[in-house]
């Protein structure tokens, strides 16, 4: 029926052997191949971009056995490829991209893509600079932290009824500005233009448009959180004068993803697909990784249903943004102003036309804790960046710095066009509260200066610098494998976050 | 004699409960309430013990009749339908009555109070990656991961 007869059949994945160093071969300094040859189940080789140092650290959770998890997707082609932020999460590693042939069989994975769909960053660059802020900083991160709902399943101010909901839903920031939200030019400033146009609210559940009814305009918790920043270094003149950056400048990121709404739809179409698997013939290490044929029925609904999500989710940073601008004026007065640089989402699945060994192929390409990395003259990123590649965004941990990428045309071939993410964990929760105490760590933030909001000790413990890779080493490596570049390097001044 | 009804199992990046039951019921119910233990449901009305909320009681209920594939989906099932209605009406579940349990279906009564948040972390969804219910001298033992 799409090309394969599979029974479904699930391996325990604690039964597979854990990869050692031996396992892995060189490709260069910061490329790893597990071979295809490792396991009989994999269809294609599993590439991990690190340095050796880094590698050492990756071969002690199991995200190496997830990423060849990842390569006996039906349909996958060339590699499932890890990226230097790479650490254990479900199914998928998290820095993981998997790209599966559509007309070949190639599937659609909800678990791949992640519950947080479009979870992603948007950054904006102010008319202001460090020094100028200063006497500001503290009234304006209070300010914006009243203004902004953070925390687990906090509502927000704006609430939609169903057909508001669903506009939104099918187009996404096109709608919010529509409403009052925003200006009319950030839309263009938006990976996909905020709006995925395949989007269908139809395909999304009741239980998750009830979710994401009063959540629109909320930051949430965990690692979600906005900054404030400045411009520290600037590496690529060009390309930062292509984003409007410049040194000092100070910026506001934001971080955070669809919500209640993302995760209801990750949750309906993972059971969905469990219930249907019989159908799909389909072989799986982990049942996590369960998915549908893209072209089959139930693979078109949770494309369409994952795009309605990805619509939120831009909506959502979108209103948020809305709101630090209308603090931003109220406390520095009506001449300042935010521009939107670039909003990028890192958790989701596109239909892209890449090259693989000379022949355009139409793939599904998922992106889990990663993000998209277009370089020079691609016809999907803005007027203003078509000569420097697509701004990608790379926040780092609290306290440390945040980069802007710019990316290069070697990584359409290199990566399918992606990028890492973050720094990446590479410490659990229970460990980070353990080693670090959530009282002293905002003391030693304060110290260096920078502001903290954050109701929960517990939360900022948990988030701790030293529970993540160092980002200098995550970004070097993407810069020397050539899948993007350093334009600036963006510090802190306050953080706002959730529990 | 089992001694623990859950506990938090270290993960990299999210949050990994193993839950004991003398009784699949019983481990349903640990399950249950491990899941809205570990993200510490905040209400005035109620006091902390061991750093666990106790309720005197429970008043909001919600029916639940749920069918899986198998008994593993029927976890994840269940405690997934929990965390919905969580999210949906701002309420922490404590407590279930239940009244069928089947290899791959259950029908119960989740008890629950009205929540004014979560001081933990937010879970997104209950997964199926490293879950397993096995029975081991004589206690019934579960492994589930959530996305936070």
């Amino acid at each position: 029926m799409f090309g394969l007869q599979i029974l479904f059949s699930i391996f325990e994945s604690k039964n597979m052997q854990k990869i050692t160093i031996s396992d892995l071969q060189k490709i260069h300094e910061y490329l790893y191949e597990i071979p295809k040859s490792y396991r009989n189940d994999m269809r294609v080789p599993a590439q991990i971009f690190v340095n050796e140092a880094m590698l050492l650290e990756v071969l002690t959770d199991k995200s190496l056995e997830q990423i060849v998890n990842v390569a006996s997707l039906p349909g996958i082609v060339k590699a499932a490829i890890a990226m230097p932020d790479i650490h254990q999460g479900y199914g998928f590693p998290i820095g993981g991209v998997a790209a599966t042939d559509i007309n070949n069989g190639g599937v659609i994975s909800p678990g791949g893509i992640g519950y947080d769909i479009n979870c992603g960053v948007r950054l904006l660059v102010s008319n202001i600079n460090q020094k100028e802020i200063k006497p500001h900083i503290e009234k304006l991160a209070t300010s914006i932290f009243n203004t902004i709902p953070s925390g687990v399943g906090r509502s927000g101010k704006l609430k939609v009824n169903k057909e508001e909901l669903d506009r939104i839903l099918r187009f996404g920031v096109e709608e919010m500005i529509r409403l009052g939200y925003g200006i009319e030019s950030d839309q263009e400033f938006c990976e996909s233009n905020g709006k995925l146009i395949i989007a269908n609210p139809d395909m999304v559940s009741e239980q998750a448009k009830k979710r994401g009814s009063d959540q629109i305009g909320t930051l949430g918790s965990g690692n979600h959180f906005l900054e404030i920043q400045y411009v520290d270094k600037i590496y690529d003149e060009k390309a930062a004068r292509a984003f409007n950056l410049s040194e000092g400048l100070v910026t506001v990121m934001i971080h955070c993803g669809s919500r209640g709404l993302g995760h209801q739809v990750c949750t309906d179409y993972v059971k969905l697909m469990i219930n249907n698997a019989k159908k799909w013939n389909i072989t799986l290490p982990d049942r996590e990784l369960i998915c549908a044929p893209f072209i089959s029925k139930e693979g078109q609904e949770y494309y369409h249903a994952m795009a309605a999500a990805s619509n939120f989710a831009w909506a959502n940073r979108h209103v948020i943004a809305h709101w630090v601008r209308n603090t931003w004026q109220k406390i520095l007065g009506e001449s300042s102003y935010l521009n939107l640089v670039y909003d990028v989402a890192h958790n989701i699945g596109k239909q892209e036309t890449h090259t693989i060994n000379g022949q355009d192929k139409e793939l599904l390409v998922h992106r889990k804790g990663a993000t998209r990395a277009f370089g020079p003259h691609h016809k999907e990123i803005p007027q203003n960046y078509q000569q420097v590649g697509q701004p990608v965004l790379i926040p780092g941990t609290m306290g440390t710095a945040s980069y802007v990428l710019a990316g290069n045309k070697e990584s359409m071939e290199i990566s399918f066009g992606t990028s890492c993410h973050g720094a990446g964990r590479r410490m659990s929760r229970i460990k980070a509260k353990q080693s670090v105490k959530g009282n002293e760590l905002r003391e030693q933030l304060e110290a260096k200066g920078i502001i903290i909001r954050c109701d929960s000790q517990t939360g900022l413990s948990e988030e701790a610098p030293v529970a993540y890779k160092d980002i200098d080493n995550v970004v070097s490596v993407i810069e020397n494998a050539k899948i993007a570049r350093r334009v600036a390097r963006l510090r802190p001044l306050a953080v706002i976050k959730g529990d | 004699m089992q001694k623990k009804d859950f506990e938090l199992i270290s993960h990299t990046a999210d949050l990994q409960l193993r839950v004991y039951g003398i009784t699949k019921e019983e481990l349903f119910k640990n399950a249950l309430i491990g899941m809205f233990q570990a993200i510490k449901p905040i209400n005035s009305s109620c006091t902390h013990k061991n750093e666990r909320l106790i309720c005197k009681i429970l008043p909001i209920e919600h029916a639940l009749t749920i069918t899986s594939i198998d008994q593993e989906v029927l976890l994840v099932d269940f405690l997934s339908q929990a965390l919905t209605y969580s999210d949906m009406y701002n309420e922490a579940y404590l407590g279930v009555t239940i009244q069928k349990l089947e290899n791959s279906s259950i029908e119960a009564l989740l008890h629950g109070i009205t929540i004014d948040g979560f001081e933990g972390v937010e879970i997104k969804a209950v997964t199926y990656h490293d879950l397993w219910i096995k029975q081991e001298n004589n206690v019934w033992v579960a492994n589930i991961v959530f996305d936070i």
